[in-house]
């Protein structure tokens, strides 16, 4: 109770409708397993969220069941305002953006740097349909953004993985999204990589006010950069800043 | 064995011929333009499956003695829909779902070919098919269905592609993933179905999977993996034809052989495979090869020497400001290759 206090102190003076995912007594299981037991969580406009717990606490399950890709088998979830249950309506899917764990690509597989951030806007060029000047121009300014506009023409595979990683950025941000969900966007990255990728996130966070949620393994990134952080361990254990002396011994608890 | 003219003659005055040349052609096509997004998403042995499944169908139409396209089509699509649903549900994996039906079919086929007594020269033409033998009735099916399985694979190109990429990411992005899954499944099916007649039970799953693997082995861009696997399918096919009359050989055999062998040639010849077949160049400062394989990692703005330059898409080095290159240059290693 006390940490929910906290983090309503942190953000008190926001307007209510601000807030765009609220999760109230949120559980998920596959088959019987439960993985996520009473999640409460309301994230507002324009935060910047590191999510941490250890492996297999249920991070990716918590972002997957924001983005309507698992199905909780309790509790309510709003996402900018709207009560969703069972599909998310097409005009709330196209503000949301999501780089799933990092899987490096098959070498060969067909698809050039631009191909994947194209993909991005395939939401909005619709079935049937060929991209216009204007989505090629999207893709182009994607790529900008994240400082990888010379290599739009190499193949996918033949990047490295932090190269990779910020096509993927580029993917999600061509869709102009309200919030970028990353799962581990980091994992495969060296430091100078990781904190590359975290300037852009930040950037676009600042410039732009895409809210950002983030999945983190490093606790180093995740105080230098974000100013709530979410630990899960099942429940939600702790809600609220990185750089609290609470948030380091609910770590140390969490990580024994 | 007919000449060389004959063949030029008969596609000419006969009608049979003409359909055996369009037969080929669309073949060719639609099965280059499905087998690019059956072997990107890894769904080769689920048509491999279905295959035989549409194979029992006609075994089925054989004994009752009813025309086996129907039959293959109905069996060909539920075959479709069962692998898509044990599939979708995660009932087993993959591979068992593929090897029980696969095996299971097989009997019944072979039960169903003895129960017939006698082997008929039916179920030879729909094992090893003959595409000069397409009736007139095959003929219209298979035009219909191959064109508007190719129009609907072309419509939702951009779709399958994205899936392919990351069924997730798809999904998410409002892409009804599960929907077009199966409605893939149900284009391979009846692709298969058609063309068995002509192709045979045994052969036809080739002229899916075979021209979109040799093209994959020339490109990074889905639009030419496209064209040239359909361009492959209809060389082959046609191609097969020719020879096949030539040679009085079976067609289906004949067909797949060529694709086969234009498969083999792209593997060895593949660019992908070949480093030296690519844009191969040096970096004169930093000495770091690019080439298909290797580019300069991470540091598109390569720093060595502290001469700030970057590598462009085709391996080109653009100069920051004008400095002059150094004469002789030293070898010089990234930070990430000295790290290993
Ligand atoms: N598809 C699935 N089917 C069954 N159980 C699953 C599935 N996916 C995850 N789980 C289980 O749910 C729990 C949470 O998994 P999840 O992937 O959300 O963890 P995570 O916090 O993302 O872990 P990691 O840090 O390893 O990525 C784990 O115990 C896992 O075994
Ligand atoms: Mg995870």
């Amino acid at each position: 109770m006390q940490l929910k206090q906290e983090s309503n102190n942190l953000t008190s003076n926001r307007d209510h409708s601000d807030v765009i995912v609220c999760l109230k007594d949120v559980s998920v299981a596959y088959g019987k397993n439960i993985a996520l037991y009473k999640i409460n969580l309301d994230i507002e406009k324009g935060e910047f969220i590191g999510i941490v717990g250890p492996n297999g606490s249920g991070k990716t399950t918590l972002l997957k069941t924001v983005l309507g890709l698992i199905k909780p088998i309790q509790g309510n979830i709003r996402l900018f305002n709207q009560n969703i249950d069972g599909k998310i309506p097409r005009e709330i899917k196209n503000k949301i953006s999501y780089i799933p764990q990092f899987t490096p690509f098959d070498k060969n597989f067909p698809a050039l740097v631009e191909d994947v951030v194209m993909m991005g806007r395939y939401n909005k060029i619709g079935m049937f349909r060929v991209p216009s000047k204007e989505d090629r121009e999207r893709v182009k300014h994607a790529l900008e953004l994240v400082k990888m506009d010379n290599m739009a023409h190499r193949p996918i595979g033949h990047l490295s993985g932090g190269q990779q990683q910020k096509v993927m950025i580029a993917q999600a941000l061509a869709t102009s999204p309200s919030i970028l969900l990353l799962d581990e966007p980091t994992s495969a990255l060296d430091f100078k990589m990781t904190k590359n990728v975290m300037d852009i996130l930040t950037q676009l966070n600042k410039t732009y006010g895409i809210t950002i949620v983030t999945i983190h393994h490093n606790l180093r990134i995740i105080k230098e950069y974000t100013k709530r952080v979410i630990a899960i361990n099942k429940t939600l254990v702790y809600d609220g800043s990185p750089n609290d002396s609470q948030f380091d011994e609910i770590i140390d608890e969490m990580y024994i | 064995m007919g000449s060389f003219l004959d063949f030029f003659y008969a596609l000419a005055n006969y009608s049979w011929m003409q359909r055996a040349f369009y037969t080929a052609l669309i073949v060719g096509i639609v099965g280059g333009i499905i087998g690019v997004f059956i072997l990107l998403k890894g769904m080769v042995f689920l048509g491999q499956a279905i295959a035989h499944t549409a194979f029992a169908g006609a075994a089925l139409a054989i004994l009752l003695g009813i025309e086996p396209l129907y039959i293959i089509i109905i069996f060909g699509v539920i075959a479709a829909l069962g692998v898509g649903y044990v599939n979708e549900k995660k009932i087993m994996k993959e591979d068992i779902i593929i090897g029980v039906i696969f095996t299971f079919f097989m009997a019944l086929a072979i039960i169903f070919i003895t129960l017939n007594k006698q082997y008929s020269t039916d179920v030879n033409a729909i094992l090893f098919g003959n595409i000069l033998l397409v009736s007139k009735l095959n003929f219209v099916v298979l035009i219909i269905t191959l064109g508007i399985v190719g129009v609907l694979i072309l419509g939702l190109k951009k779709e399958y592609y994205l899936i392919t990429f990351n069924s997730d990411i798809a999904t998410v992005s409002g892409i009804p993933v599960k929907l077009l899954e199966y409605l893939l499944l149900i284009l391979l099916a009846l692709t298969i179905d058609v063309s068995l007649k002509a192709i045979g039970a045994i052969l036809v799953f080739a002229m899916i999977v075979t021209p979109a693997a040799a093209a994959y082995q020339w490109t990074f861009k889905i639009n030419k993996m496209l064209l040239l696997s359909s361009l492959i399918g209809v060389i082959s096919s046609i191609g097969g034809l020719f020879l096949s009359y030539l040679l009085n050989l079976s067609s289906g055999a004949t067909i797949v052989s060529l694709s086969t062998l234009i498969f083999l040639f792209s593997f060895i010849m593949s660019p992908k495979r070949i480093k030296t077949g690519f844009t191969t160049a040096e970096c004169k400062f930093c000495r770091h090869v690019i080439n298909g394989e290797s580019y300069c990692l991470d540091e598109p703005e390569c720093r060595a020497l502290d001469i700030p330059h970057y590598h462009d898409d085709k391996g080109i080095i653009i100069l920051k400001k004008d400095i002059k290159p150094l004469s002789t240059p030293t070898k010089h290693k990234h930070d990430k290759e000295e790290e290993k």
